[in-house]
């Protein structure tokens, strides 16, 4: 298990460079491509973050992939070296902490939607202009569905929860009920 | 030489007592001599007159006789023992009498004090008595209190211990029920409304 402190020094460092020649997004989008490639092809990722594999071995399959993808040389060479210094498992954190320096220098926040039926695009619309009204941050809204909140909506963004779900109030009300506040 | 003149002293004082007893008995038996003499005289002349002086004489050599044995003889020097003897019993019983009587002061102060020390123990043991008595009784008193403290305090516990599960209990069943209901009741226009409702919250917040 490779820690988040060394997925964020590879993020940080590919950042710069994407920084310095202004193709950072590129770059994270190239990142968050491949880690969800990675996630799809299970048996790919398990061979090249494999060390039963000799690291030829597993060059040889990195670059069969990169050969069929249009990255740029820069994420090319920063994902041998990752092969190389047998980081590549940590792809996906990596991925990750890429896309919270690029939100940062966007402006930008995740916002992590979940609702028990589907919202329609307006509701949507209204409920991200709320909150970056509340973040002071263009809000990148990811929709889910959970019906085990029973009505409602709930909204994660970073460290906080915004929880508007039924299943929340009915808590509540039972948190009520057993501190005895409405006998 | 002082022994000699005590008993001299003694030897006249005794002289002086028969002498005395002589001249008392003398005319008394002289004047009963002469009442019964007149009687006798008629018939016996002056008889009983001569016996008497006879009779005095005869007394009086017998008083001379013993003065003179007793003077000889070691009478004296007995009696003189007997008297020294006498009193050094007399002495002795009077140091004996002095040792009693200080023996029974002693013993009547010795009696006294222990009475004093039973009666002050016996009140000192009445007084830690009481007070021993006071506080167990207090200590019971406080250890009564205590354990029912304790019990008002278990019970008290134990009741809002119940109230507590049983308010659980009905908070879990009502909040069951009342999901279960909200499942079944909610439409797409409930949700609307409560996304709606969260929007105006969330545009509140800032």
């Amino acid at each position: 298990m490779i820690s988040s402190k060394i997925s964020r020094r590879y993020a940080k460092a590919l950042f710069g460079i994407g920084r310095e020649d202004g193709n950072y997004e590129t770059y994270g989008k190239c990142l968050e491509e491949f880690a969800r490639f990675c996630e799809e092809n299970e048996n790919f990722f398990k061979v090249i973050s494999s060390k039963i594999f000799s690291t030829e071995e597993r060059i040889r399959v990195l670059e069969a992939v990169l050969a069929k993808s249009d990255f740029p040389d820069v994420v090319k060479n920063f994902l041998r070296v990752l092969l190389d210094k047998d980081r590549i498992g940590a792809i996906s954190g990596i991925a990750q902490h890429y896309r919270k320096l690029t939100d940062e220098v966007s402006n930008i926040t995740r916002a992590n939607i979940i609702t028990a039926r589907p919202l329609k695009q307006e509701a949507l619309e209204e409920l991200k202009q709320g909150l970056e009204k509340l973040t002071g941050k263009t809000v990148v809204p990811d929709v889910s569905e959970d019906d085990s909140l029973i009505g409602g909506v709930v909204v994660k963004i970073g460290d906080m929860i915004l929880d508007g779900s039924v299943r929340a109030q009915l808590e509540g009300l039972k948190e009520s009920l057993k501190r005895g506040e409405y006998s | 030489m002082s022994r000699d003149k005590g008993l001299l002293r003694i030897y006249k004082k005794t002289l002086l007592i028969l002498g005395t007893l002589f001249l008392v008995w003398a005319p008394t038996a002289w004047l009963w001599a002469a009442e019964h003499g007149g009687e006798a005289a008629a018939h016996d002349g002056g008889a009983a007159t001569k016996d008497l002086i006879a009779r005095c004489i005869n007394f009086g050599l017998m008083v001379i006789i013993l003065f003179v044995v007793i003077r000889k003889s070691s009478m004296k020097d007995f009696f003189s023992s007997r008297r020294e003897s006498i009193r050094e019993k007399l002495d002795e019983l009077k140091r004996g009498k002095e040792l009693a009587e200080n023996r029974v002061k002693e013993l009547e102060q010795k009696l006294k004090a222990f009475e004093e020390e039973k009666k002050r123990i016996l009140e000192q043991f009445k007084a830690e008595g009481i007070a021993e008595k006071e506080r167990i009784i207090k200590e019971a008193k406080e250890r009564a209190k205590q354990i029912l403290e304790q019990a008002e305090f278990t019970i008290q516990r134990e009741m809002d211990a119940a109230r507590g599960r049983l308010r659980q209990e009905v908070a879990e069943l009502a909040t069951k029920k009342a999901e279960e209901m909200i499942s079944k009741e909610i439409t797409d226009k409930d949700q609307e409304h409560l996304v709606s409702e969260f929007i105006d919250r969330v545009e509140k917040l800032h």
